[in-house]
């Protein structure tokens, strides 16, 4: 199937990328958002000090 | 003749460095007048399509934010290498790992279990994980792959120059790009910062480095005027680099480093280590075990932003594929 890729999305804070399926008659078959990151936040925070995560989860957004 | 052409780009990131740059205000329209952005995802559409048919070196001047942990990253990185006349690694999780770095403390297979299994806001009945490919009805989609590891920039490419700060100021930004406009760059390889300490710069009254014991925040009210670590309250002012203008001291939170190791330290976590166990009074075992107790989370505080630029890297893994 004909694909159109959107790669990155922008204008947005975070990474993604839309895929768009053609059928034959160029209409849309199906869509597609995926999100290619990550960074671990609900892991790396664990075993950190409870009053440190208020200056340490900010950094999941800065916008 | 042309404008410099100019790129910003994020990899393992939060976009408050792309926020900093933003943050310039007036400054922003100076810089679109003096060159042409010819890639930011935050502000502009230029896709990665667009940067593949650039010819390579055209891009002037790009300033790289976020770390190295996927394989779309690496790609990136590698892509706006060869695109690109100079480089910059903008920010601490591009120059040291910053807080994305934390993930070295723990595993891509411990990760991928807690976020896509273990975390209890999740609903996940058939455990699913993320995969690289991964076949749907109309064809085929793919994600990057996850490294084991947390890189900074210069771990996966050269790099120019180097602006550190989670974020970096917006008036060392400013600076920098006068620096820029006007020619007068610092040699290439350098830190663009101060050459002291943030612990040199903070304008804290300090008398004598003489420590009895540490403490959390809670247990004491601190004088807002003094140094902090002479307080007892951990300080990495004086294992980091200043240039930041105190902002964190300012705030009355002690600094933790987002600037990285100051000139001539290789690690910024030994040298922390090093200022603590010079300043804390007594030295015998007893001594030696009550600070131990009083120290939370050394490794998370001394290496919070930079434990992927130090000499420990990483936690040790028993088998580790690839990076």
């Amino acid at each position: 199937m004909a694909k159109i890729s959107i790669d990155p999305i922008t204008r947005l804070e975070g990474h993604g990328k839309i895929e768009i399926f053609l059928n034959d008659e160029g209409e849309v078959a199906n869509t597609y958002l995926q999100i290619p990151e990550l960074r671990g936040f609900e892991k790396f925070c664990e075993g950190r000090p409870v009053e440190e995560l208020p200056r340490i989860v900010p950094r999941i957004c800065g916008v | 003749m042309a404008k410099p052409k100019l790129a910003l780009y994020w990899a393992a990131a939060c976009g408050g460095c792309d926020v900093a740059v933003l943050d310039t205000n007036e400054k922003i329209l100076e810089i679109a007048a003096f060159g042409d952005i010819v890639f930011w995802p935050i502000a502009l559409d230029f896709k990665y399509h667009h940067v593949r048919a650039m010819e390579d070196k055209s891009i002037d001047l790009c300033l790289f934010n976020g770390a190295i942990r996927s394989t779309e990253q690496e790609e990136i990185a590698k892509l706006l290498r060869a695109k690109s006349k100079v480089l910059v690694a903008f920010g601490a999780c591009a120059c040291f790992g910053g807080i994305p770095g934390l993930a070295n403390f723990t595993t891509r297979e411990e990760i991928l279990q807690r976020v896509y299994k273990e975390a209890p806001s999740n609903s996940n009945p058939e455990g699913t994980l993320p995969q690289v490919k991964t076949k749907v009805p109309e064809g085929e989609l793919d994600l990057p792959d996850l490294f084991e590891s947390v890189q900074t920039l210069e771990q996966v490419v050269p790099v120019e120059y180097f602006i550190p700060g989670c974020p970096p100021p917006s008036d060392l930004i400013v600076k920098v790009v006068d620096l820029y406009v006007t020619g007068k760059m610092p040699p290439v390889g350098s830190i663009v910062a101060s050459d002291k300490t943030c612990c040199d710069e903070c304008d804290r009254v300090k008398e004598e480095k003489k420590v009895a014991r540490f403490y959390r925040p809670h247990e004491i009210t601190t004088d807002p005027k003094k140094c902090l670590l002479e307080q007892g309250i951990i300080c990495c002012g004086p294992a980091t680099r200043g240039g930041c203008g105190m902002r964190c001291i300012k705030a009355n939170m002690p600094c933790r480093g987002c600037f990285g190791p100051p000139a001539g330290v290789a690690d910024q976590g030994a040298k922390m280590l090093s200022a603590i166990a010079s300043i804390y009074q007594g030295d015998t075992p007893e001594a030696v075990n009550k600070m131990l107790d009083e120290v939370v989370d050394p490794a998370g505080t001394f290496y919070r932003f930079g434990l992927p630029d130090s000499m420990l890297k990483r936690k040790k893994v028993a088998k580790v594929q690839g990076k």
